[in-house]
């Protein structure tokens, strides 16, 4: 119980850092909105999830309220994050954001 | 209280306070204050502080985030430069700000330790309260104790605030006769009326449970962090994601200026209305104990949980009310015509 | 290390707290200035609610607060972060964006005036 938990939380901790990595380093706005609403979501989605298994470690109703709190947010969470990424990127592509062109060789920059 | 937390986000929120004041873009500068809200909340969830960092990330990180964004789009979006040779403000800027923090440097040798029990401020009256809410309460959230029952005129003056700005940015901003206005300049907006069915479907499907999750949070603020204030700025925000997701004769078509203004007084109306009925029965302003004797089946101690109650309800009718007041002024120029 | 953390916390807000006087002092738009307003408020809080934390101490919401049999229970006061800042600072947070309500409806009206919010081109139009 313990591996699976720790397992799900440094899956979403990775998929954060390579989310931000993303952000930074991608070439365009579309593909940084790409990496940035995936990952987030996802990671967000697999912390939670080890969270959740982390407070079933003692079984009685309480316990059981609170995972039901934390699988409630991560609902939320699945239905927002992804909403408003595409908020986002239609904002920018109705502000005429262009997408990215890979340079060929022997054209002017 | 880890240390480690505390270092980082401390750091992080340092270089966020600056980004905020440097940028050039507004826009830029609003959603890093969004972002720096979110980190203090965070610090002051990890220092023990769940009501506070609860109300600032729905207030300060929610709906201060919207205002400003509403502005940058009603006025210019960037910051202009300064003519040139005009370096006196910053300079005595820097100097007064210089000065001031060496003083408060030097008194900082004398402030209590960090984290200390037996620091004044946690030895004299608030180890009655923590120790006695619930024996003289049945509440056991001592903040919600605190702010309902012990020091209950504060919250009463401070809803009288909230009702206040609420009324002055409606003096301020709302043109309702035409010949008031003046030549306005054209907001810059990026698309007019733009639909879009995913954001419209998703918000109409979230907002009711927003609502619902607000009145569990105002009634669930006793045993847990809570109460009228989260509430009623939940409520309040439930309505902004409608007029930001659809359009704002939607808002004032189902909320109109006058169920809003009735519904800022009735909240405040509640409050002391709570207060003059315990007058009125014989006992203290807002000396809830005495209610036991209106209300079926309590005794005194329950009659001060359930004088809480109502008063946060109060609070979260005020509150909801005049944040959507504040959005409604602030998004359309006062004119309540068209919004973002 | 606890000492170096300690002094660390309180350095960290009066330095938050200069950035806001400084954003408040020396910029020149408007909306600037607001913002630093909200800098300096959130760094008062911040400095409060520290006063409020206790090392291994919870959360001040009282344990096992449900039942009927819970006004016997002995509660210790050191258990418990202090409550009493936290209601302060509830107050200064629902003030503070009232505040930024009527600082940003009056930026707004301004601009309206002026159709600026540069503070020098508004000291010229003033004169």
């Amino acid at each position: 119980m313990n591996i699976l938990i720790i397992v799900l939380v440094v899956a979403g901790l990775f998929l954060f850092f390579a989310t931000t990595v993303g952000i930074l380093r991608f070439p365009d706005f579309y593909s940084r909105m790409h990496a940035a609403g995936k990952g987030d979501t996802l990671s967000s989605l697999l912390m939670l999830g080890g969270l959740v298994l982390y407070e079933l470690h003692e079984f009685n109703l309480a316990t059981i309220l609170v995972g039901a709190k934390i699988m409630l947010i991560a609902v939320f969470i699945f239905m927002a994050s992804p909403t408003a990424t595409h908020a986002i990127t239609d904002a920018g592509f109705e502000s005429g954001v262009k997408p990215w062109q890979k340079e060929k060789p022997g054209e002017e920059g | 209280m880890i240390w480690q937390i505390d270092l980082s986000v401390l750091t992080l929120v340092v270089l966020c306070a600056f980004a905020t004041i440097m940028v050039k873009d507004l826009l830029s500068a609003a959603i890093i204050f969004g972002a720096y809200s979110f980190l203090m909340c965070l610090l002051w969830t990890e220092m023990g502080a769940v009501d506070v960092a609860f109300t600032e990330a729905s207030v300060g990180a929610g709906v201060s985030t919207i205002l400003f964004i509403a502005i940058t789009f009603q006025t210019s979006r960037t910051v202009k430069k300064r003519k040139k040779g005009r370096y006196a403000a910053k300079i005595l800027g820097l100097l007064a700000a210089v000065i001031m923090g060496l003083v408060l440097l030097a008194a900082e040798a004398h402030f209590p330790g960090f984290g200390d029990p037996g620091s004044p401020a946690s030895l004299h009256l608030s180890p009655y309260y923590i120790t006695h809410t619930l024996a003289d309460t049945a509440v056991p959230n001592a903040v919600t104790s605190v702010l309902a029952d012990y020091r209950g005129f504060d919250t009463m003056f401070e809803t009288a605030v909230i009702f206040t700005a609420g009324l002055a940015v409606i003096a301020i901003l709302r043109r309702v006769k035409q010949a008031d206005r003046c030549e306005l300049p054209e907001p810059v907006t990026i698309s007019e009326g733009y639909e879009d069915t995913i954001i419209r479907f998703v918000s109409r499907q979230l907002v009711p449970f927003m609502q619902l999750f607000a009145l569990y949070v105002v009634a669930h603020g006793h045993h847990s962090p809570g109460g009228g204030f989260q509430g009623g700025v939940i409520l309040g925000a439930s309505f902004i994601l409608l007029a930001i997701s659809y359009d704002l004769n939607l808002v004032t078509s189902r909320m109109s200026e006058k169920t809003n203004i009735m519904l800022g007084n009735i909240g405040v109306l509640i409050y002391a209305g709570i207060g003059v009925i315990a007058l009125l029965l014989g006992a203290n302003f807002l000396d809830y104990s005495i209610l036991h004797k209106i209300l079926p089946a309590t005794g005194p101690v329950m009659a001060r949980s359930h004088g809480m109650l109502g008063i946060e309800i109060g609070v979260a009718i005020a509150v909801m009310a005049i944040v959507i007041a504040i959005y409604l002024n602030l998004s359309s120029h006062g004119k309540l015509d068209k919004g973002l | 290390m606890e000492a170096i953390v300690a002094e660390y916390n309180y350095w960290i807000y009066i330095l938050l707290m200069m950035i806001g006087l400084y954003a408040m002092l020396a910029k020149n738009n408007l909306i600037k200035k607001v913002i630093g307003m909200s800098i300096f408020q959130t760094a008062i809080i911040l400095f409060y609610v520290s006063i409020s934390a206790k090392r291994e101490a919870t959360i001040p919401i009282i344990a096992h607060g449900h039942g009927h049999d819970t006004a016997h229970a002995v509660v210790e006061a050191a258990q418990y972060a202090n409550p009493l800042p936290h209601v302060l600072m509830l107050t200064a947070i629902v003030v503070s964006v009232g505040t930024l309500g009527v600082a940003l409806a009056i930026c707004l009206a301004i601009h309206r005036r002026y159709n600026t919010l540069e503070e020098d081109e508004i000291q010229e139009q003033l004169q």
